[in-house]
Parts: C-alpha cells; sequence; structure tokens
C-alpha cells in the first residue's frame, strides 16, 4: 500500500476492484464501512455482488478477467475529457503520450461490449475517481490472480498517476497483501530475483555485499518463481524441494500437476505444525512453531513491521521455525551463526537491507504500532505515506497496455467461469480454522456460488450436491444459488482439502509474477445424482 | 506530514475545574479531559462510536446550563467552564451507581460481580458508598439458548449503554443485535430472538470487547477465568494482511483468550474478526506435529529424534544437489512464517546451498 | 450498515401492514426495504401495537379509568373469555373506562355525561361553524412572512403541548438556519394521562390544524408537512384524511403525509418523534442541536403540537393581540380537559388561567367530597383542593411545583387512596420509559415498585430512598419523562403526608 490502514476512514472515494474486503481482510472493510458512514463514495468493481458491493454507490459487475478493459476504458473517459493532472504528469511521469494513445482504442461503449459493464457506469465511475482528491484505489488478487495480472497492475498505475492520486493523504495505489507476511516474506527475499529489500540477485555489486556478508561466493542467475518451479517439478527437472509453511498441494493452481512433480521428487521436506496434502509426500517431517511460539516479525499491508512474540512452548519436541532453519544450515556444515534470538537474525538482515535499517526489535518494543518501511536509519519515524515527495525513483512510467484475454475461456464442453478465493470464515488450506467450532458452524465444507438462472438451466436446487470439472479435474461441493453472481460464472473457496479448487484451476501463470490464473477458468457443473 | 487539503481545526481555551485547557473544535468534554488527564467516569462511551450519552455516568456540570450535560456528547466552545467534582455531581453519581447495582447481578460483598472481562461498573460502584436500594429485577430477556460457539450475552449484567448494538451496525456495520422491547423489558436482541449463527453476525465479537460490564464474555475462555493468574502478551496476527495486534491471554503455557489492544493504540483501532479473535483452538489442538519425522525403507513416516531427521534433510539436499546441480533445489517459504524465517530460509536457499530457486505463496 | 437505496422511514408502516412483529413479517419487510432484520425486529417491539400481534380488546388503566373501575371490568371481560391488553391511557378520559376493540374502534363503558364548550368567540370554538375558506392562509400568503412571526410574537401563543415555549421563536430559529431542506411537523400524538383536547380538536376543527401547518410551511419555507398522530386515535386519523380531501385545492401546494404513532407514549417527546418517523425507535435524542436546526432527516423542522398550530388562523384573522387579550393571567385561550369526579367531563375552551372551580363549574360541579386534583397530566403530579383558586396557566402552576402540561386535569374526591392514585400514574411512566437511560429505565421501576411494596404492606420504610432516586431521575434522565416520572409520589406524598404512614 502507498497508503496507511486508517487514512481509509478519511477517504473521500474509495474505488474497490478484485477485493472482497470485508471477507478477506475484515478489519481493513471496517475502515471502508466508517469512511462510507462518514460520506464517502463507494466504487466496487468485481464480477460478485459482494457485500461491499451492496453499500457501494456504483457496482461495476464486469465479467471475470476483463479488467484490463474496465480500467483502460476508464483511462480513456478521463483522458478524453481533459480530467487528467497535467501539471502531475508533468513533473512526476513518462510515456504519457504513448499510454493516452493506446486507450484511445478503449471506448465505453466497446468496453461495455466486453466487460458487461454499462457505458455510462465506466464514465460515472472515471469523472467520479478523476475529480475526487483523496481517492485511493484497494485491490487484492482479483487483479493480479491473472495471466494478465501484471497488465491489470499497470491499467491501475496509469490511472493513479495520469491523475495525480499520489502522495495524497488516503488516495494512492493500494494492494491489500493477502497474508499475514507476504509483504514481509517479499522483504526479507524469499523471492527468486531479489535479495532482501528487492536488491536484485544479478546486480554484481549486491551481490558481492551479500557473499561478504555471507561468507560464501552466489549465485548470479535468476531463480524460479514458485509457478514454474512446479511445471519444472512435473517435468522432471527440479528434483528436491523444502517446504516451509505452504500446503502447496491446496494452494497451488492445477495441483494435480503438483501432486505428479511431488511423487516424482527425490527427496521432499517439510517443516509444519500439522499434517497437511503436502506432508504427504515428505521424506522428513520438522514440527514447527505457529505464531504464538515464537519471536520475529510480520510486515502488514502498509507496509507496517511489527512484531510477533512467543507466549507458550511450541508443543513436545516441536521448535520455533528460525532455529530449525539454523540448524539445517549447520547440519549441511554452513558456520549459521549462533542468534541468541530473533533479533539478532533481524538486525542481520536490517544491516544489508536499506529500507529497514533503521528498524530493529528493540525500536519495536518501543513503537507499539509498529514501523513502516522505507525507515533507512534509527532516527527515521517511517513512512505512513509513500510519494509524497514524488515517485521514489526518477519518473514514473505510464504502461501501454493490450487486452489478453484470459488463458482458457468457457466453451460447450466447459461453459462456466469458475473463480476461486477465500472466505471470511476460513484462512487458506484451513488446517488452522478448520480446527474451531465458529468457522466450521458457519461454513462445514465446500461450495460452489451460482447464479439462480444457471442453477435452473441445470436442474439444481440451493443445497443439492454438485461435481464441478474442469480439463484438469473435478470436486464435488455443495450448490449455492445466489444473488451475488453474475449469470455463467460460478465461484468456489479454497480452504477445502477433500474438495480442493485447484484441482480445477488453471495453472497458466502471468508472464511477469508467475502468478497462477486462479480468478478464471472454464468448467461444467453436474448434479451429482444424474452422473 | 503535510498533507493538502486537511481539514482547518481551530483551536481554543476551556476551562475544566478551574483550569485552563487547549481544545480543538468539534471535540467534546470528555475528549479534553482526557487528554488532560482529568478523570471523568464513562461507561456508553467507545471513542470508536457515535456518543450516546445514555448510560448518564459522565454527566458534569457546565456553566449557564441549568441541567448536567453529558460530557461524552457535550461539544466544546471557546471560554466555556466545565466542573466535574462538585457536591451535586457526588450526589448524582452515589445515587445513578445505586441504581444501577439495584438493577444488576452483585457478589457476596455487594458489588457488580467481577467478569472475566473486568465489569467497569463495580470499579465505579467502589467510589461510593452506595444507598442500599432493593433490586428492580427487571424482565430482561437473554439468549439462553443460542448455541454460537463464540458470544454469551447475561441480561443480568447489561446495562442497556447499546455499545454492542451501536459496534455491530457503525463499526462492523452488521446489524445482528438491536435494542428490543422497552422500558426496564429493554434488552439486546436478535431478529425472532434467533442464535447468533442465524444471523448476520460475522462472530467478530466486537460486541464482546466494547461490553464494559462484561454482560457479553467469550464463550471458549474458561470459566474461571475471573480468578485464573494469566499472563498478557502483545502479538500480530498470523491470518490476513492487515496485521491486527493481538492481545494474547496465558495461563499454564495455554493461550486461553485473545483481545484486541485498546482502540486509537494500533492498525486495528480495537478490531478483529471472528479469526484474529477466536480461531486460535488450532494452538494447543491434538493434532499438531510434535516430533520429527523420517521416512523409512518401510515408506512410512517414523519419529525421529532432532540429530537423525536434520541429518536426513541435510544429505538428502546435498545428494540431490550433488547430483543434478544446486539448480535442481527448490526452497519454498511461506507468508505464514516471520521475517526472519523468511530472510534464513533465503540465505539457506542462496548461501548454503548455491540457488535462487526460493519463493513463497505470495499470490494466494 | 444501511445500503444506499434503503428505506428506514417505511420500516414501521410495513409491519403495521403485515399484523406486527413477527418472524416472518419482519423478514418480509426486509426484504422489502433493505433495512437489517434486526433493527425492524428491535425497532417494531419499540411499539406496543406491533407487539404480540393477534386481536384483543384493549383496556385504558389511566389514573380516570383506574378511577372508574378498569380493573373489575378487565376481569369481567376475562372472565367473559375475551383477551384483554391492558394499556396506557388511551386519552378517552372523559369517557372512563375507555377501550379499544379488536378492530382499534373505540368502546366506552362510562355511565355519565360528557360535554365540551358552547360556540363561543374563543381561538378553537370546538363546536363553532368549520370554516373551510382558508382565507388566512390566503392573507399570509400576501404577507412578509417577518409579519406573519411578529403576529404570533405579540399574541404570546405559547407551545400548548406542555412545554410553553413562545412559539415565534421556533419559527424565527427555523427561517435563520442555512439548510434550505425544512419540515413541519404537527405533533398529534397525544398521550398524556388526563388529556384528550387535541382528539376534539382533530374531529371537529381539523381545517383549523391543517390551515395552520400550511401557514407555517409557507413563512419556514417548506413544502413537506408531517402529522404524527398516535395510533389508537382511530376516528381523528380519518376526519384529517377526510379533512385533507375536502380542502386538497386550497393545500395543493403542501404534501401532507399523516404518520401513525404505534402505542409509545414517547414519541410524543418532539425528538422521539423525529426518530419515530425516520423509522426507528422512538428514544428522545440529546439536545443540542434542537430540532429547529436538526430535526427530521437531520433538517430544520418546525415541531408543534395540535392546539399551537391550530391557534394560528385566528391570530392571523383576528391579530395577534386580540388573541393575547382573550386569556385570564396568561395570552390566549386554553383547551382545558376535565375528568375525574365531575358531572360532566369534557374539553373546555376558557381564558388561559381560569381556576379549577371555574372549570369545574363549566363542567357541571364536583362529584362528591374532592380532595385533589392533578391539573396537568401524569406529568403534573397531584396537587390538594385547597389550590382550586390558583390560575391554571403555566407560570402559577410552576410556582406551585406542578405545571399546567397538556392541561389534562383531573379531579379526585375521598374515594380514592392517594397512595394507589400515585402508584398508578408510576405505571404509566414504568411502562411508557423508552429503557434508553438507567436514571428513568432503573428509576421507574423502582419507584413503582416501593410504592406497590407500600400499599400492599403499609410499611413507609419501603419508600425511604424514593426521595433521592426521583431526585436523581430529574437531575440525570435524558428527557423530559424521566425528569418529571417521580412527580407524582413526590407530590402526593407532600401534599397527603397522611396516606404514605404506617397502615394495618
Amino acid at each position: 500500500m502507498t497508503n496507511s490502514i486508517d487514512e481509509i476512514r478519511d477517504s473521500e472515494l474509495m474505488f474497490v476492484i478484485g477485493s472482497n474486503t470485508t471477507e478477506a481482510h475484515p478489519i481493513i472493510a471496517m475502515e471502508m464501512k466508517r469512511a462510507r458512514q462518514r460520506g464517502a463514495k463507494l466504487i466496487v468493481a468485481d464480477p460478485r455482488k459482494i457485500w461491499l458491493a451492496e453499500m457501494a454507490d456504483l457496482h461495476l459487475q464486469l465479467k471475470p478477467g476483463t479488467d484490463v478493459w474496465l480500467l483502460s476504458a476508464m483511462a480513456h473517459v478521463i483522458i478524453s475529457e481533459g480530467l487528467h493532472d497535467r501539471d502531475f504528469i508533468e513533473a512526476n511521469t513518462e510515456g504519457f503520450d504513448a499510454m493516452a494513445e493506446k486507450v484511445a482504442e478503449y471506448t465505453p461503449e466497446k468496453a461495455e461490449e466486453i466487460t458487461g459493464v454499462p457505458a455510462g457506469d465506466i464514465r460515472i465511475a472515471a469523472r467520479l475517481y478523476a475529480t475526487t482528491k483523496h481517492a485511493g484505489i484497494y485491490y487484492t488478487l482479483g487483479i493480479t490472480e491473472h495471466t494478465h495480472g501484471t497488465d491489470n497492475v499497470y491499467c491501475l498505475a496509469n490511472l493513479v498517476l495520469m491523475t495525480g492520486h499520489l502522495g495524497v493523504r488516503s488516495a494512492g495505489m493500494n494492494p491489500l497483501r493477502g497474508q499475514n507476511n507476504v509483504q514481509g516474506a517479499n522483504d526479507a527475499g524469499a523471492t527468486p530475483i531479489f535479495y532482501p529489500g528487492y536488491q536484485p540477485v544479478t546486480d554484481s555489486k549486491v551481490r558481492e555485499k551479500f557473499e561478504n556478508a555471507w561468507g560464501v561466493g552466489l549465485s548470479p542467475d535468476n531463480g524460479l518463481n514458485l509457478n514454474v518451479m512446479m511445471k519444472e517439478m512435473a517435468a522432471g527437472k527440479l528434483k528436491a524441494v523444502y517446504v516451509m509453511g505452504e500446503d502447496i498441494v491446496i494452494s497451488e493452481p492445477n495441483v494435480t500437476k503438483v501432486e505428479v512433480g511431488l511423487n516424482q521428487c527425490e527427496f521432499v521436506v517439510c517443516q509444519e505444525i500439522f499434517h497437511n496434502e503436502t506432508t504427504r509426500f515428505a521424506d522428513v517431517i520438522l514440527p514447527g512453531a505457529c505464531f504464538a511460539e515464537k519471536d520475529g516479525v510480520f510486515t502488514n499491508s502498509d507496509r507496517r513491521v511489527q512484531r510477533v512474540r512467543k507466549s507458550v512452548n511450541p508443543p513436545g519436541e516441536a521448535r520455533e521455525d528460525w532455529k530449525i532453519l539454523c540448524d539445517v544450515a549447520r547440519s549441511a556444515g554452513y558456520p549459521m551463526p549462533d542468534y541468541e534470538n530473533a533479533g539478532e537474525v533481524f538486525s542481520e538482515y536490517a544491516s544489508l537491507t536499506p529500507k529497514i535499517a533503521g528498524i530493529s526489535h528493540q525500536r519495536l518494543e518501543e513503537n507499539v504500532s509498529g514501523l513502516q518501511w522505507p525507515c533507512p536509519d534509527e532516527s527515521h519515524p517511517g513512512t505512513p505515506t509513500l510519494h509524497v515527495d514524488g515517485p521514489m525513483i526518477g519518473r514514473a512510467p505510464f504502461q501501454v497496455v493490450d487486452y489478453r484475454p484470459s488463458a482458457e475461456l468457457p466453451d460447450n464442453e466447459y461453459p462456466l467461469v469458475l473463480s476461486t478465493g477465500r472466505t471470511l470464515y476460513h484462512y487458506n488450506s484451513a488446517t488452522q480454522t478448520r480446527r474451531d467450532a465458529g468457522p466450521v458452524a458457519k461454513q462445514r465444507s465446500n461450495f460452489i456460488e451460482m447464479h439462480r438462472s444457471d442453477a435452473r438451466k441445470l436442474d439444481l436446487k440451493h443445497g443439492e450436491s454438485v461435481r464441478v470439472l474442469s480439463r484438469r479435474g473435478e470436486v464435488e461441493a455443495e450448490v449455492w444459488v445466489s444473488p451475488r453472481m453474475r449469470p455463467g460464472c460460478i465461484w468456489m473457496p479454497m480452504h477445502f482439502a477433500e474438495s480442493r479448487a485447484n484441482l480445477l484451476t488453471n495453472d497458466a501463470g502471468d508472464q511477469v509474477t508467475g502468478t497462477g490464473e486462479y480468478k478464471v477458468c472454464a468448467v461444467r457443473v453436474e448434479k451429482l445424482s444424474n452422473r | 506530514m503535510n498533507y493538502p487539503n486537511q481539514k482547518r481545526v481551530e483551536t481554543f481555551s476551556i476551562e475544566i475545574n478551574g483550569r485552563s485547557c487547549r481544545a480543538i473544535s468539534g471535540e467534546t468534554v470528555v475528549d479534553v479531559a482526557r487528554r488532560e488527564g482529568i478523570e471523568i467516569p464513562t461507561l456508553c462511551h467507545d471513542t470508536r462510536l457515535e456518543p450516546a450519552g445514555a448510560c448518564r455516568v459522565c454527566l458534569v456540570e457546565v456553566e449557564g446550563q441549568r441541567r448536567l450535560q453529558p460530557g461524552c456528547a457535550w461539544k466544546v466552545y471557546p471560554d466555556m467552564k466545565v466542573t466535574t467534582e462538585s457536591g451535586r455531581i457526588e450526589k448524582h453519581r452515589t445515587i445513578l451507581y445505586s441504581m444501577y447495582m439495584a438493577d444488576h447481578q452483585l457478589d457476596e460483598s455487594g458489588l457488580p460481580v467481577e467478569t472475566g472481562n473486568g465489569n467497569q461498573l463495580r470499579e465505579l460502584c467502589k467510589t461510593i458508598d452506595p444507598l442500599p436500594l432493593e433490586p428492580v429485577n427487571a424482565p430482561r430477556a437473554g439468549r439462553p439458548d443460542d448455541v454460537n460457539p463464540y458470544i454469551e450475552f447475561n441480561p443480568d449484567l447489561c446495562i442497556l449503554c447499546a455499545r454492542c448494538t451501536r459496534y455491530c451496525d457503525e463499526v462492523e456495520a452488521v446489524n445482528a443485535i438491536t435494542l428490543s422491547n422497552r422500558g426496564g423489558e429493554t434488552t439486546i436482541a436478535t431478529a425472532g430472538n434467533r442464535g447468533l449463527l442465524d444471523t448476520t453476525c460475522e462472530l467478530c465479537g466486537g460486541c464482546i470487547a466494547t461490553c464494559p460490564t462484561g454482560a457479553l464474555i467469550e464463550k471458549k475462555a474458561p470459566e474461571n477465568l475471573v480468578t485464573l493468574q494469566t499472563e498478557v502478551t502483545r502479538s500480530t496476527c498470523n491470518f490476513c494482511g492487515v496485521g491486527c495486534q493481538l492481545d494474547l491471554h496465558t495461563h499454564n503455557d495455554r493461550v486461553v483468550k485473545i483481545t484486541s489492544p485498546e482502540p486509537g493504540e494500533t492498525v486495528n483501532d480495537g478490531n478483529l474478526c471472528v479469526k484474529g479473535r477466536f480461531a486460535y483452538d488450532f494452538i494447543h489442538h491434538e493434532d499438531r506435529i510434535t516430533t520429527p519425522l523420517v521416512r523409512g525403507t518401510d515408506g512410512e513416516l517414523h519419529p525421529a529424534s532432532w540429530e537423525q531427521a536434520l541429518t536426513a534433510v541435510a544429505n538428502g539436499l546435498k545428494s540431490v544437489k550433488d547430483k543434478y546441480g544446486a539448480d535442481s533445489l527448490g526452497f519454498i517459504s511461506s507468508s505464514r512464517c516471520t521475517g526472519e524465517e523468511n530472510y534464513l530460509m533465503q540465505k539457506l536457499s542462496r548461501a548454503v546451498f548455491g540457488t535462487n530457486n526460493v519463493h513463497q505463496c505470495a499470490a494466494t | 450498515m444501511q445500503k444506499p437505496n434503503a428505506n428506514r422511514e417505511k420500516i414501521i408502516e410495513l409491519l403495521e401492514h403485515a399484523g406486527g412483529v413477527t418472524e416472518e413479517s419482519v423478514r418480509e419487510v426486509h426484504q422489502q426495504t433493505g433495512i437489517a432484520e434486526a433493527d425492524i425486529w428491535g425497532t417494531g417491539l419499540f411499539y406496543t401495537l406491533l407487539r404480540e400481534p393477534g386481536k384483543r380488546i384493549r383496556l385504558c388503566d389511566g389514573l380516570t379509568c383506574q378511577m372508574f373501575g378498569a380493573d373489575s371490568l378487565a376481569n369481567e371481560l376475562t372472565d367473559a373469555g375475551k383477551m384483554v391488553e391492558r394499556v396506557s391511557c388511551l386519552g378517552q378520559c372523559d369517557l372512563a373506562p375507555a377501550s379499544l376493540d379488536e378492530n382499534m374502534e373505540l368502546v366506552t363503558y362510562a355511565k355519565h355525561q360528557t360535554a365540551i364548550s358552547p360556540p363561543n368567540e374563543f381561538a378553537m370554538n370546538l363546536a363553532g361553524e368549520v370554516d373551510l375558506t382558508y382565507s388566512a392562509l390566503a392573507k399570509v400568503r400576501a404577507m412578509d412572512p417577518e409579519d406573519v412571526i411578529s403576529a404570533l410574537e405579540s399574541s404570546g401563543l405559547q407551545g400548548r403541548g406542555g412545554a410553553g415555549f413562545p412559539a415565534h421563536f421556533k419559527w424565527t430559529s427555523v427561517r435563520q438556519q442555512a439548510a434550505t431542506e425544512r419540515y413541519v411537523i404537527c405533533n398529534a400524538d397525544e398521550a398524556e394521562p388526563g388529556t384528550f383536547k387535541d382528539r376534539e380538536l382533530m374531529l371537529r376543527q381539523t381545517h383549523k390544524m391543517l390551515e395552520g401547518l400550511a401557514i407555517a410551511a409557507y413563512v419556514i419555507e417548506a413544502k413537506e408537512i408531517y402529522i404524527y398522530i398516535r395510533g389508537e386515535y382511530t376516528n381523528e386519523y380519518r376526519a384529517i384524511e377526510r379533512a385533507l380531501e375536502e380542502s386538497k385545492d386550497a393545500l395543493k401546494e403542501y404534501e401532507f403525509t399523516i404518520v401513525k404513532g404505534h402505542g409509545a407514549y414517547i414519541c410524543g417527546e418532539e425528538t422521539a418523534l423525529l426518530e419515530s418517523l425516520e423509522g426507528k425507535r422512538g428514544m428522545p435524542r440529546l439536545k443540542p442541536p434542537y430540532p429547529t436546526e436538526s430535526g427530521f432527516r437531520g433538517k430544520p423542522s418546525l415541531i408543534h403540537n395540535v392546539e399551537t398550530i391550530a391557534c394560528v388562523p385566528s391570530i392571523i384573522h383576528r391579530g395577534g393581540d386580540w388573541f393575547r387579550a382573550l386569556g385570564k393571567t396568561e395570552a390566549g385561550s386554553k383547551l382545558y380537559c376535565i375528568s375525574g369526579h365531575v358531572v360532566a367531563p369534557g374539553v373546555y375552551e376558557l381564558p388561559l388561567g381560569v381556576s379549577l372551580d371555574e372549570l369545574v363549574e363549566a363542567a357541571g360541579g364536583y362529584v362528591g367530597n374532592p380532595i385533589a386534583f392533578s391539573p396537568g397530566g401524569a406529568s403534573s403530579g397531584f396537587l390538594p383542593i385547597t389550590e382550586r383558586n390558583l390560575p391554571l396557566d403555566y407560570k402559577h402552576l410552576a410556582d406551585a411545583g406542578s405545571m399546567l402540561g397538556s392541561a389534562g386535569v383531573v379531579v379526585i374526591n375521598d374515594t380514592v387512596d392517594m397512595a394507589k392514585a400515585a402508584a398508578w400514574q408510576l405505571e404509566f411512566f414504568e411502562r411508557e420509559s423508552c429503557g434508553q437511560c438507567a436514571p428513568c429505565r432503573i428509576g421507574t421501576q423502582y419507584i413503582r415498585r416501593q410504592v406497590d411494596q407500600f400499599v400492599q404492606l403499609g410499611d413507609p420504610a419501603s419508600l425511604e430512598l424514593t426521595g433521592d432516586v426521583g431526585w436523581e431521575m430529574e437531575e440525570g434522565s435524558i428527557c423530559g419523562l424521566g425528569m418529571v416520572a417521580a412527580k407524582p409520589l413526590e407530590s402526593a406524598r407532600k401534599h397527603f403526608p397522611d396516606a404514605f404512614k404506617t397502615r394495618d
């Protein structure tokens, strides 16, 4: 997020796209509701009539995978009506003309044909967004989990830059992070192309710094992202995996392929707190600790580094994960330093990472609400809003984006579009939440949401059992006839191990990030009794 | 930091108990008094909610006003004079608290009962010499048949300050609970007095957190939470990316309750969702993996010592690396784990095994 | 959270059409309006007429009806197999004991005569001819609005609902507001025990009220006029509907909406009335802001009692000075309700400031040996009959520790136990407390219990702390109901100490 969570309440306009905020980020949604009650306008773009859409001024119920059209048409309106911020563009950006030329092709009328959103609504949304000062964009995986996810993000960035909604309180470009420490894991370098702090592994100066610090030579080549790793594993090229705290056999797209890969692996290590679908393939399982049993930091969506503190001991012989990783390194013959505590690990990490160099466990003790990076030195108070003084590095580029359809579109055999996602009550593979009575009472087993017109065609009643099939697999679930859906689209949560949504999803990945296309794949639904 | 277009605020001084205090337009008497360290008791006040002025505990004297006025709702204006301590206010508090006691469950000592979530009314009543009013036995209905697993309502401890219903409407905005009936029968109800699972309730438990008297409590906390010696550890929620701060209450090496820090302190402003507040049974669940496991020649996983397991991991990875090269290894870190652990995982991948094949589930 | 298109204002009416609050009706109204089910449920159950739907007889247990044997009547009806609900004052004290039948139609069991003032030269002239010309409105439309307000000011007209606040202040205040969306609201939620004057006015001189409202709308530049009438006034509701039909040409510039109350006395409190109009529980708001600044829908609103607004056309016609001179000790004529132990209970229009004796004389004299009277509804408490010559006006009664209130006068003779009389009034306040603030909610319960206990056991110790509790109710309550709810006991103990001595 370029801005902070507490700024949301002072918004004048919130443009929420591809984010079911009330379910996936309930507490951020509370700030949105607060802003709404204080009179802020709300525009929601989502194929589903999500809870937030019901209290929105405008709901743009687009067809899944047509975001580039919607957003480019909004850009079209803004530019053709002269609502863009020329001074900001002049001072802070480059490439406006090329982008403007491109979006000229995306008329609202054509966009209506492709997205299903009335051209009039696109115009209203564009005007509202462009002419409101404190207008923030909020998005999540509905934007990124596409083969053109990066394009979607570029389109949003174009809107932000052309209206100058950057460096302004309660405005900006705000991806809401899906997991507690997505931001922190990326910051810490758990990414194939960056060392900690987004320092490229291909940069020899950077590499030298890390080689000196760690006392070993390092690979100059970019590594594989997760999506590609899964493919290489299935192709028999990746031979061993070490999986910590992730159930890839539930959470990766097209998990059948993942299972094939894991079966082929010569060696699989899992570091986990519960047995899950992935640990079935493990050669060694190392019992880790949950968040309540260890020290460290999580970094949230608004770049806020906050402490995790040990409050109870891990059960049995289970150990803090940071200790396990050190032990593994030492067993492999690497002289990992004798860190006394997680704070010392953090100090080493911070000493190599300029963005967070000013943060330490000690400082976090004193700052109860955490510290937001960039925080380059110990006297720096942290940065609640990014880009207050213009873009961080040089000029921000506009991007020219061509629409590409999703990798797999519905056809006669698989006539429905499936999107997947989270619910309020469960979390990811639900190894935690399905062990608690409340979430289970609310959602016991897997379901699909379906529009009544589709249900009628298939002669389905609410609560009936169905089989959902894609080219990659099939699962059983209950059907919930839901007014939230678009006709022709169904939705399924990803939480249920016995009925894995990701048996169905498409592992075609985004060209840049490798993120799988969880939001669009073609499926067929069959009534169970008919089969 | 200067943001353009920020609302202009006007500051001026007001007098509280003869003391000059700086005040900002839009503030209430309680806002100013709290900042100045002047104690005005409140029960129905919550900074996240519109003032209700319903509990009447915060009544103060405002110069020029015939009646006592609620400090939580009374807006400041330049040069206003407020008195928070006087014979009249003392008499008011004594009788009002005594009346509350006549409408509240008392313990053997004659004070409002202590609960696992405290009882602010009890604390207030300790400050007076109460009148011995006979109990009114208000016919306030509860929902004893509500089978939801988390939230319990005890009407005998309810003072009808409506913080819970206002929270449910104004903050969580799901409108699952409501004030119902009238007069002495007024109570907190759901539509049709249904159990919370059959309402729009999302089980966030914010009603519990805002309840000042413990009329709403966690069902899953131990019954003897009142007397239990617990320690509190501040931490960060391990579910989504909002980064809510939590206070983990522990006893005997077990988490027995999770609460939010006070409103205004942290990013979550006193709020939590159903997962953050309640979904902690997994921590001490019997299904936890408690020992290293190594797959034997029989194809089954067997308990092993840490030394055996660590050696197996090191040897297993090294032998693959030796056979196929470092880039035949993949390290899948976790966005559920800490920053330090992610740092160490990439260090393990890069420095120990020589590959940049390290990533995590960032996109799911 | 409210959806942008949700329509909260309609929920109470929709609940009524659906037959009251049930799980099904609440779900239905939720689907019709988008308002959360819980909010509909909680709002509906605030109003007694929407509770426990099902047909039954509603039998009044107001003070006068109690004095005329409501309790034994209830027993008789129950014994006859009828479903009987005891309800707060129905505004039919002259017809005591009174009830509403299963279809909300009035049924009286009175065994005495009633009367109203004969035709006269006063402002209301209830029995006089009905003027359909709307000539006062026509006159006003040719006037500067400020001159209308000046006429009001010179008339000395005070709010007839009970507070006695000079009327012109409100008009001026609304006109001073920046907001141009403004409302005129008529408070026809007459429900103070002993009071039934607006009832007669609405039945007999409806057009005076409508014309007054239209004049007000003209002066404050409002387009919409709301009439909030208590739900028990079935005939009066019809009378207004009929009058609106009769005068639709004269009133065509204004949009009139009649909104029914549903059995909540507190909705006669103006901010509770606003909440109710907005489809909420009738819980009074904190003041400030006052309705003249932020009223219905948060907009400036002019709220007047039926009688107040109905005085306006006569003032326009005959001038402020004429109206002022109608009064004896204060300005204007006044509708006095009289019931209880008098020969001909009814509504009598007399100069403001007549004494009890003068009023009772108009009503045919006392019945039996009078010992006490309640001059202005339950809120005014009791005065001893020795005050029979006191002017019944705002100032003199306030000085005597009572109030004119709604001028609902009840005369009590020596057949009545004053402790019981106090208990009846206390029960009324207990039942009608909205429950929002603790002093009133707990206080009304406590005091009624203690008096009941005294009546049962005869031990004055029961009453020892009621004074303190009453003090806090007056000091600490949000609205006027809580402030006066201890008054019946306090005044009865003060003036009739013998009734509260140890009993055998």
